[in-house]
């Protein structure tokens, strides 16, 4: 296109990138069916509708305490579920829901021990299994570490961890709210639950130009050459604005235990007076991280190999960032197979006894 | 490949660039390098300590203003946020209970089953 029809076509370009930006609220994500199975409080635990599973062992996903877990299933042929259930698995998805100022008293135990733990108990119940495969992304991957620390004779067969905060020393984060300045009381006090808008204003700070004006830019320059992808920019963009709130004793809890205490890895984290002893967890574990994860950089996330007992491990390092990498336009053929691949080698046969003692870096 | 090589091929690709390519790449760089800066910024202590105040400025005028409405929406003797928040907490603290109850019932029921099913093994 040359420079005059690219001229010509800049009143066409502006009304369509106006458009996309106004509509991105009626973006279609999270439309795989599926059905409650349990709900408490907030907490709401799905079956995703499937008529092929082959594998016994089912999948539990769980996110982070930040954002919506719909990235799981952002929209029709990008979804990660969808993957999931086209290859055989039994997926079922806990939601955290949209903690209020009612639920400013939930800590990281309520998460843990009560939440996933009931809605593991549910997930066992409602497919007649013993056992299940546990895939947590970002803190949704450390409530899984949290479960599996402090735990012991836990149901769970294998554990996904991708892009997971563990050791939080040097990170970014950790120099914003580990220093004393940060008042975390303050915070969490003032608020009752911590906005998620201004959860997603200092995630996107942390990268401003490329959240605050680049990813408009490409975007307004896809129109104007008339190659946007308006559903993928549209379903992405729904999912970054929509913030829940972090109930404010599970945000004291995260900030204090992980970032300026660092507790997980020295393993003084006590759950309902239960040290999470991350020894404990000998569970099939896969590890992947991101190359270019700002939020929970690959050094945050190996130290952890050498904390648990598992024999079974195989670490994933993987170029992109902390959503990209399973959210991108990639991720379909470069990082979904391989993790499914994973959990059905370790899908069919019970666990406990059958480890294949391995440890695999790729 | 030798330099020259390396020229010719170079003055090929300048060729092919037109000046609108070679603006939007020189607009690109400068932006990645824009980026770069910022991150740094961003990393340094002296912006970890501005932050820090002013989430707290933040988080303090939120609570004034949130104080304060809900102060006049009392007096207007309507529920105000408080008290909505109150029986939320109720309602929340209700359903902890019964989830607690309903554990409590299949663990029984499920030892009542077990101790039936061993009685009738005894009596067979």
């Amino acid at each position: 296109m040359n420079a005059v029809e690219r001229l010509l076509r800049t009143p066409v370009a502006a009304f369509e990138f106006t458009n996309i930006l106004l509509t991105q609220g009626d973006a279609v994500v999270a439309v795989t069916p599926k059905d409650v199975v349990w709900t408490h409080r907030k907490t709401t635990l799905y079956r995703y509708r499937s008529d092929r599973r082959t594998h016994p062992i089912p999948v539990l996903l769980v996110f982070a305490l930040i954002n919506r877990p719909d990235i799981f299933d952002l929209r029709p042929g990008s979804s990660f579920v969808e993957y999931l259930l086209e290859q055989g698995f039994d997926v079922f998805l806990i939601d955290w829901g949209y903690p209020e100022e009612e639920d400013a008293d939930m800590g990281l135990d309520n998460y843990v021990l009560d939440e996933l733990q009931w809605g593991i108990r549910e997930v066992l119940r409602a497919c007649g299994q013993d056992e299940l495969s546990l895939l947590g992304w970002c803190i949704g991957g450390t409530l899984s570490l949290l479960y599996g620390g402090a735990v012991a004779d836990n149901p769970v067969a294998n554990m996904v961890l991708l892009t997971t905060p563990v050791d939080t020393r040097g990170s970014l984060y950790g120099r914003w709210v580990g220093r004393e300045s940060f008042d975390v009381d303050y915070v969490a006090d003032g608020y009752g639950v911590v906005p998620g808008s201004a959860i997603d204003w200092a995630n996107k700070l942390m990268k401003p130009v490329t959240n605050y004006w680049t990813t408009y830019r490409q975007l307004w320059e896809a129109v104007l050459d008339g190659k946007s992808r308006r559903e993928a920019y549209q379903s992405m963009a729904r999912w970054i604005a929509d913030n829940p709130p972090f109930p404010a004793r599970a945000y004291r809890e995260w900030i204090t235990w992980m970032y300026k205490e660092n507790r997980l890895v020295r393993g003084n984290l006590r759950l309902r007076g239960e040290i999470v002893d991350l020894a404990r967890i000998d569970q099939n574990l896969l590890v992947v991280t991101a190359g270019a994860d700002h939020i929970a950089p690959p050094q945050g996330t190996h130290p952890l190999l050498a904390l648990v007992s598992s024999e079974d491990v195989t670490r994933l390092d993987r170029p992109g960032g902390h959503i990209g990498l399973m959210a991108g336009s990639k991720a379909r053929t470069e990082i979904w197979p391989d993790i499914a691949q994973w959990l059905a080698q370790r899908s069919t046969t019970p666990r406990r006894g059958s480890r294949n003692g391995n440890r695999n870096h790729d | 490949m030798t330099a020259v090589g390396h020229e010719e091929r170079a003055m090929a690709v300048d060729q092919k660039t037109s000046p609108a390519e070679e603006t939007r790449r020189l607009y690109e760089d400068a932006e990645t390098r824009t980026a770069r800066a910022f991150e740094e910024l961003v990393g340094r202590d002296s912006f970890g300590e501005l932050l820090a105040r002013m989430t707290e400025n933040m988080v303090a005028l939120t609570k004034l203003g949130t104080d304060f409405f809900d102060l006049v929406i009392r007096n207007m003797r309507l529920a105000g946020r408080q008290d909505i928040t109150r029986l939320a907490r109720q309602l929340a603290r209700t359903e902890d209970k019964l989830e607690l109850v309903l554990q409590e019932l299949e663990r029984i029921q499920s030892a009542g089953s077990q101790n039936g099913a061993g009685a009738r093994r005894e009596r067979g």
